[in-house]
């Protein structure tokens, strides 16, 4: 159980087994995919398996970090006291380049500018020493 | 589609509730045993005719095993027990399993029940934990995205694709609360407006306060049996006619598409189990954590065609009188939503309308009603059809 202390500080992503690769990648400024060998299926997150075909010949390629912002959401209400200084921000869905989607958030633009079908590129944020998030800001 | 069925083999013969809206002083436990307490008596049962259990998570309680905690709050002993968590979906899904159960012989009288205080009984670090644990810790939360978000996004997309309109959302709204209204002991009761609904405060586009849901105090239990018992019951017994499930993803960036759902599936399997379709559904009770998720639900549900829910809404339907009157006792954006009992209410509400017991809101010569329950950004959708003893 986590103390009220701890709710103000953001929850972290700790690597798992699965995610170890993704997260050493971002902290080197780079989106990996893993790419399947056997169906070509591309996902995004990490994991041991092919979630289409179920095999294990994954490969990573990098990604151009670029796609679009296939939906959004602006936040006015932040979802505890870690959030309570960046309100308003827009929450992202992007859909890569490559096909898969992903969860993010905007930097580098008035949210309430945020439109769909609007062409996004990844920064990167670090958070902590270990940890840098993937985030987008506006193709100018 | 399997030839297997838990068509008209189990029954709901007793249901009850404890106080609702706000409850302070009261532990989940209680709320829950209180409710259990009213569904034995509506069902002519004693407690230690009670064999099996099935509850909710409860976010309130401290208990990781609620089932058990609650059959010995209850002194009793059980040969069938589980506190499943499948978020929002969890309530269909328990009469789906209690049935199945019934008919397997895994035990004779099921209690379903649920118990949460979220709005008196959530200490700082419950809140906390049930904030931080609703969604994924690495490729969602440190972004910020409350589980509002999910559904917001959803609905974003929605009014996109399909040019479905704020005034459209605040309509389903607006119709929640004139059912709250004529519901005794319903949590919010002051008429509202499609204009008040778009002047309330923004809380994640496109939603605003009057879009979502409110946060409540409450138990709510039923008592099933197998279909030979309810004969003898009390009460008149509701029959379960179908059920269907379908849980699509975990994170919102995985779902298959966000302008539908599993509802799609899980009401397909239900409807051929109980051998009906959506125009022969005669009440329904439909999840209504925001406002766009009660529109993208009813077509989902077949209620209408795809992206014609904003039309179908604004046209009166879901009101008494309409093709499918809906959450007439004003659901959880207006007469309360303490978490799974919330969408027990659902159930509740269908048992009152099959009975004849639903007074002013009464849906005249209702039969056959229709609960869905869904959860986690639409990741779990489950369906549970009921129906009076002449839909046999």
């Amino acid at each position: 159980m986590i103390s009220p202390q701890q709710a103000h500080l953001k929850p972290t992503p700790t690597p798992d087994a699965d995610s170890e690769q993704l997260w050493k990648g971002l902290k080197e400024g780079k989106l990996f995919l893993q790419h399947c060998e056997d169906c070509g299926h591309i996902q995004y997150y990490h994991q041991a398996i092919c979630r289409h075909c179920l095999g294990e010949n994954l490969v990573e390629k990098e990604a151009s970090g670029k796609g679009i912002v296939y939906s959004y959401s602006v936040v006015y209400r932040a979802p505890g006291p870690a959030f309570k200084n960046e309100i308003p921000y827009a929450v992202v869905l992007v859909e890569l380049e490559e096909g898969p989607r992903m969860i993010s958030s905007m930097v580098d633009i008035d949210p309430e500018l945020v439109e769909f079908e609007m062409w996004v590129e990844m920064v990167v944020a670090p958070i902590s020493e270990e940890i840098t998030l993937p985030r987008f800001r506006p193709v100018v | 589609m399997s030839t297997k069925t838990i068509r008209g083999k189990a029954a709901i013969i007793g249901a009850g509730t404890s106080p609702l809206g706000k409850v302070p002083g009261r532990s989940p436990l209680w709320l829950a045993a209180e409710a259990t307490k009213q569904a034995m008596a509506d069902a002519g049962l004693e407690k230690g005719d009670i064999d099996g259990i099935l509850c909710g998570h409860s976010f309130a309680s401290p208990f990781h095993r609620f089932s058990i905690a609650l059959s010995e709050y209850l002194g009793i002993t059980t040969t069938f027990s589980n506190n499943y968590q499948v978020s929002g979906a969890t309530a269909a899904t328990m009469f789906n399993t209690a049935a199945a159960a019934l008919e397997c012989g895994l035990a004779k009288n099921i209690l379903i029940v649920g118990g949460d205080s979220l709005f008196s009984g959530l200490t700082p670090e419950l809140a906390m934990r049930s904030m931080s644990e609703s969604r994924d810790q690495q490729y969602e939360m440190p972004f910020g995205i409350p589980v509002a978000n999910t559904f917001a996004m959803t609905a974003h997309r929605h009014m996109k694709e399909y040019g479905t309109t704020p005034e459209q959302l605040a309509k389903v709204a607006v119709v929640h609360r004139k059912h709250a209204i004529k519901t005794p002991g319903a949590q919010m009761t002051t008429p509202i407006t499609v204009e008040d609904v778009l002047n309330s405060k923004m809380i994640t586009s496109p939603y605003r306060k009057l879009d979502c849901s409110l946060i409540s105090d409450g138990g709510v239990a039923f008592i099933m049996t197998s279909a030979d018992r309810a004969k003898d019951s009390k009460s008149q017994p509701l029959y379960i006619l179908g059920g269907g499930e379908c849980y699509t993803h975990e994170h919102i960036f995985l779902a298959p598409t966000i302008v539908s759902t599993g509802a799609i599936q899980s009401s397909k399997n239900a409807y051929a189990m109980a051998g009906v379709t959506a125009d022969d559904i005669d009440f329904a009770g439909v999840y209504d954590c925001f406002t766009g998720t009660v529109i993208m639900i009813l077509e989902d549900l077949g209620f209408c065609g795809k992206g014609e829910g904003g039309p179908f809404v604004e046209a009166g339907e879901i009101e008494l009188g309409g093709k499918i009157p809906i959450n007439t006792h004003g659901g959880l954006l207006s007469h309360c939503h303490p978490g799974v009992p919330g969408s027990l209410l659902h159930f509740h509400e269908a048992v009152k309308q099959l009975r004849g017991q639903a007074g002013e809101q009464q849906v005249i010569g209702a039969e056959l009603s229709l609960v869905h329950s869904l959860g986690a950004g639409f990741a779990t959708q489950a369906t549970t059809i009921i129906g009076t003893e002449a839909t046999l």
